[in-house]
């Protein structure tokens, strides 16, 4: 085995060890710093192992293939660097409630799950990690116990449970449509795209991943998810987890070849979504509520970037968007941690938080210099230069908006108080994530994207870059003046329609026990005996 | 029939795997409870054993054992035969057997000292019946035999429901009693037709003669529907709920795992075996369409349950519907595909066997520690008894369908077919139900891992070894999950040339 090989199996076995031993130790005070330590075999994958490295795995594992590519590398990098950010975070912040099991269990789930979906080659193998970072997450949400967690676990696990059913099904699609000759993923994407079953499974896909992304109509779960689960939580959820949609995106579309149709389908749901997000968002002001809004909208981005590259055949795009990708998890985890660290700190040293804070949120807009910046640049080859590139520009100046709003929230939500707990080491955590989001963009983006990042620094494109920010400032400032313009929208917006829904289900379920008890009654239970055989029998004619 | 292999290994096993339970009651009955124990210890290994031996030896064949009694040949003698499914289900049968056994041995010993108790000692008597009945069910080669088969399963089934007595459960037990032997009628009616009309009830002499004329479909009308009643398919599911949901936990296991798939299974002999040109009408799509409506039936109903055993066994109702998918999936005219919805709807029943043994005596476990099994007042009590709560999670994964587990991989090869037969209502069917399952197993677990209002108590201390037991059974539902995504060789052997084709 090479040095890479070994660093992939690593990279979950080592979280999945640590997850045994987790559950075996009966003090979990030792292992509380194991939450970090786990997730470096996931860094070190990222930076040592070359891509192209695969391994599979024997029969009693499932035969799973793990193998890293360019976008998976570049996700699970980031994500890496998230979870040991975050689980330092976490740690700090649980002192006292280290014995609080099942918290680090869950969190080594979800974290493995997180990691594999950007490995795993083959489709079981891509379904099992799918599933395990999405329902091991249901458990962080609800650790908190209060009545609001609850019912943002529920949300959130509906919507887990009805993406894998669909994903379950496009998976099955793939694997039938190479006559279950092969399941891996790119053998049955490859298949797909000639299949007579191609449009069911691109519906499937784009259905599953779509609500693991939160494309509008299937973003509620996230504003009320982000703003009950704890900030650690939060931060991996908004960061890592949810780029296990994208990476589904990535890998299951059939790029390459132009396939119009979906492409423009998809483009026009993220953009939706984009808009969306911004709309919703600034008329919220908790400020993980906006982040959430936020994620909606650049999540819809990136399936719009992802569209368009399945429009046009641009076969650069899924490196463009995992580039993309990598910036935002980054940059939202780390304004998660930066909610928890203003909670923290006194009025005087504010400036230490919302100043980094700053530079990230102008990122999303992309201003020029930002990590944010090199980001957008990245996506303007798949977004071509037409009206869909005009789009994205007005969408970077709504995130602009919406981003100097989240700051404005961010701003009132800080502590009052005048004494309170240090957050001297959790500031620190915050801004080495500062220093990620800026540096780590413009360090790699020649190896992604195979192009100087000089281009990015001419005149023109500072200017293209710096112009959506402007208006972004200037609507600000107008909205700023007449803040009262904006309706009071609850978080989750449409999940006021589960109320309806709740009452259709009850409705429905009412129903059904009431054919219950009379299909159990005697004399139904005998005369459906005699239905069923006189039926049966019907059958056996109708046949022939 | 194959080349009839009278040899002495095939017929000692054959015929062990039917007497050495019958042995055990016998032995109870000479010797009295005093030796319960040591007859038990005795026994279930040694038939544990037998059976395993059996799936072997067929598994290594890879063609059915033979053995014609006395040397008799059919339609005047009695023939056993262990054909793949035959063995599979021996195998998974001896195991939760043994595992419920060893859950059962606590709560169903004979008191030192004391005077003899009943329940004991109809328990384990009954439970041997029952293992016995099986064995011969699967190995049973004549309509007629598998009646008389199928009678002393029944007949040592319903006792298990009013074992603990009172009013609601010997109720429970009567009505399930009653529509059993409605059941039976039925069966036995389409047994007698099909004797008058071919002059046989040997299953393969009757596949050679059958034609399809009315007598051959009402004769199967018949048995199919009696058959149905004791699966408790839906809408004649009336017994099963309060049945399965009053007995002892252990008895709740059998019942649920193993006792309903007995009968099912005699309808796949009847089906594929018997009248394989049952396939070519709208049979299979009726029965399926039964299957559908259980599935969704079942599921909204678990769905609403407030009572933990209630839930699980409204779950086994929908559970059931799973395995009739197989019928228009495996007996489909476009061969290509058949295989693979044959090895998926087997491994439902194996993986649905292995779960629900481990979910009935997970709840079990939990009406015993907390004193009630009321799903609302679970609040926190996840952390109380993390490893049973693992059970139930581990097999409501299965019930899922979430991988690894032996329901994901049941489940992908029912889609498959279904998908690539263009069988589309099925899968809509499949994933539904498995959204519905994930519905009313994250009610339960996530009320058992967050905090209630008033924490819950222990009020009676179970002990780990019951704890361990079942799961053991559920770690068997996930270990099932490594079953490659391909047709089974094991479930081939004895088949027809009609489901021998491999997926090209």
């Amino acid at each position: 085995m090479t040095l890479g090989e070994v660093l992939l199996v690593a990279t979950l076995a080592v979280p999945l060890v640590t997850l045994v031993l987790a559950l075996s130790s009966g003090s979990h005070r030792r292992t509380t710093i194991l939450l970090v330590l786990a997730a470096i075999p996931a860094l070190l994958t990222a930076l040592f192992a070359e891509s192209g490295t695969t391994v599979v795995l024997p029969q009693a594992l499932l035969s799973l293939v793990l193998s890293l590519d360019l976008p998976g590398r570049l996700l699970l990098g980031a994500a890496a660097l998230l979870w040991i950010a975050t689980g330092a975070y976490a740690v700090l912040s649980r002192r006292g409630r280290e014995n609080d099991n099942p918290f680090p269990i869950w969190w080594l789930a979800t974290m493995t799950g997180s990691f594999g979906v950007f490995i795993v080659a083959d489709l079981v193998g891509f379904y099992l990690f799918f599933t395990l970072v999405s329902l091991s997450a249901y458990w962080l949400v609800v650790d908190d116990g209060a009545p609001p967690a609850k019912r943002a676990g529920a949300v959130y696990v509906s919507f887990a449970l009805l993406s894998e059913a669909f994903l379950l099904l496009a998976f099955v699609l793939l694997a039938v449509a190479t006559r279950n000759d092969s399941f891996l993923i790119r053998d049955a994407v490859a298949a797909i795209s000639t299949s007579p079953l191609r449009d069911p499974a691109m519906a499937f896909l784009v259905l599953g991943f779509g609500i693991k992304i939160g494309l509008v109509p299937f973003h509620v779960w996230m504003p009320l998810t982000y703003a009950s689960a704890s900030i650690p939580v939060a931060a991996v959820l908004s960061g890592a987890t949810v780029k296990a949609g994208v990476i589904g995106l990535i890998r299951f579309l059939p790029f390459g070849v132009p396939l119009p149709g979906w492409g423009e389908t998809l483009t026009a749901l993220g953009f939706v979504s984009a808009f969306y997000g911004v709309l919703i968002g600034i008329t919220q002001t908790n400020p993980r509520t906006i982040l959430a809004y936020s994620s909606v909208s650049q999540m819809g981005l990136i399936a719009a970037v992802l569209g368009m590259g399945l429009a046009t055949g641009n076969s650069i795009t899924p490196a463009a968007a995992a580039f993309y990708a990598m910036f935002h998890i980054l940059a939202k985890g780390g304004l998660f941690l930066a909610i928890g660290v203003a909670q923290k700190t006194r009025h005087r040293t504010e400036w230490t938080v919302l100043l980094p804070a700053a530079v990230v949120v102008l990122g999303f807009g992309g201003f020029p210099m930002t990590g944010g910046a090199i980001a957008k640049y990245a996506i303007k080859s798949p977004l071509g230069d037409g009206d869909v590139a005009m789009l994205a520009m007005v969408s970077a100046a709504a995130s602009t908006l919406l981003m100097l709003h989240f700051l404005r929230c961010l701003r009132a939500s800080r502590s009052h108080e005048t004494r309170t707990t240090s957050a001297a080491e959790q500031s620190f955590i915050w801004l080495a994530i500062v220093v990620a989001v800026v540096a780590l963009p413009w360090a790699l983006y020649p190896a992604v994207i195979q192009a100087s990042a000089h281009d990015a620094l001419s005149f023109d494109a500072l200017w293209k870059a710096t112009w959506p920010v402007l208006i972004g400032v200037l609507l600000f400032g107008v909205l700023g003046r007449a803040p009262r313009i904006l309706p009071m929208i609850p978080p989750g917006d449409i999940i006021v329609l589960q109320s309806w829904a709740w009452s259709g289900a009850k409705a429905l379920g009412d129903a059904t026990e009431r054919i219950d008890e009379y299909l159990r009654r005697w004399s139904i239970a005998g005369s459906l005996l005699l239905v069923v055989t006189l039926a049966l029998i019907g059958s056996f004619y109708v046949g022939r | 029939m194959a080349a009839a292999e009278t040899s002495s290994i095939a017929g000692l096993l054959l015929v062990s795997v039917l007497i050495l339970p019958v042995v055990g009651i016998l032995a109870q009955l000479a010797l009295g409870g005093r030796f319960l124990n040591w007859i038990c210890l005795a026994v279930f290994p040694a038939s544990f054993g037998v059976s395993a031996a059996t799936c072997a030896v067929v598994w290594s064949h890879g063609e059915p054992l033979i053995y014609i009694v006395g040397g008799w040949q059919p339609p005047l003698g009695i023939a056993l035969r262990a054909d793949g499914i035959s063995a599979a289900m021996m195998l998974v049968t001896a195991i939760i057997i043994c595992a419920v056994a060893i859950f059962a041995r606590v709560e169903f010993t004979q008191p030192s000292g004391a005077p003899e108790a009943r329940a004991p000692f109809v328990f384990w008597a009954l439970i041997l019946a029952l293992w016995s009945a099986l064995n011969a069910l699967f190995l049973g080669c004549d309509l007629f035999n598998l009646y008389v088969a199928l009678e002393l399963l029944t007949f040592a089934a319903v006792p298990l429901v009013c074992l603990k007595g009172g009013e609601a459960t010997v109720k429970a037990a009567l009505r399930y009693l009653l529509f059993a032997l409605l059941g039976s009628m039925l069966y036995l009616m389409g047994t007698a037709l099909l004797y008058g009309a071919y002059g046989t009830l040997d299953i393969t002499l009757l596949a050679q003669r059958v034609h399809p004329e009315r007598v051959t479909w009402i004769a199967a009308a018949l048995m199919t529907v009696g058959l149905l009643t004791k699966t408790a398919l839906f809408p004649l599911h009336l017994w099963l709920p309060p049945a399965h949901a009053g007995a002892p936990a252990a008895g709740s296991a059998v019942l649920s795992a193993l006792v309903v798939k007995g009968s099912f299974f005699l309808i796949v002999r009847l089906w594929f075996d018997a009248m394989p040109g049952l396939g070519h009408t709208a049979g299979p799509q009726l029965l399926a369409s039964l299957g559908a409506a259980a599935i969704l039936f079942g599921s909204v109903m678990a769905l609403r349950q407030q009572r933990l055993k209630l839930l699980v066994a409204y779950s086994t109702v929908a559970q059931i519907g799973y395995l009739f998918l197989m019928f228009p999936l495996a007996m489909a005219a476009e061969q290509s595909w058949t295989s693979l919805a044959w090895t998926g709807g087997w491994l439902q029943l194996f993986s649905h066997a292995f779960a629900k043994a481990a979910m009935f005596l997970a709840a079990g476990l939990i009406a015993d520690a907390l004193g009630h099994d009321r799903i609302n007042d679970l609040g926190g009590a996840g952390r109380l008894r993390p490893l049973t709560f693992c059970t139930f999670g581990l097999a409501g994964l299965s019930l899922i369908g979430v991988p690894p587990s032996g329901g994901f991989v049941a489940k992908w090869l029912l889609l498959s077919a279904s998908v690539a037969e263009g069988q589309w209502i099925w899968a809509a069917v499949i994933v539904v139900g498995g959204l519905l399952a994930g519905g009313y197993i994250f009610k339960v677990l996530g009320r058992a891992f967050t905090a209630g209002s008033d924490a819950p108590v222990i009020v009676t201390p179970v002990s780990l070894s019951r704890e361990v037991v079942a799961f053991s059974l559920a770690v068997g539902a996930v270990l099932l999950g490594f079953f490659p995504l391909e047709p089974a060789e094991i479930l081939q052997i004895g088949r027809p040339e009609i489901l021998g084709s491999t997926v090209p």
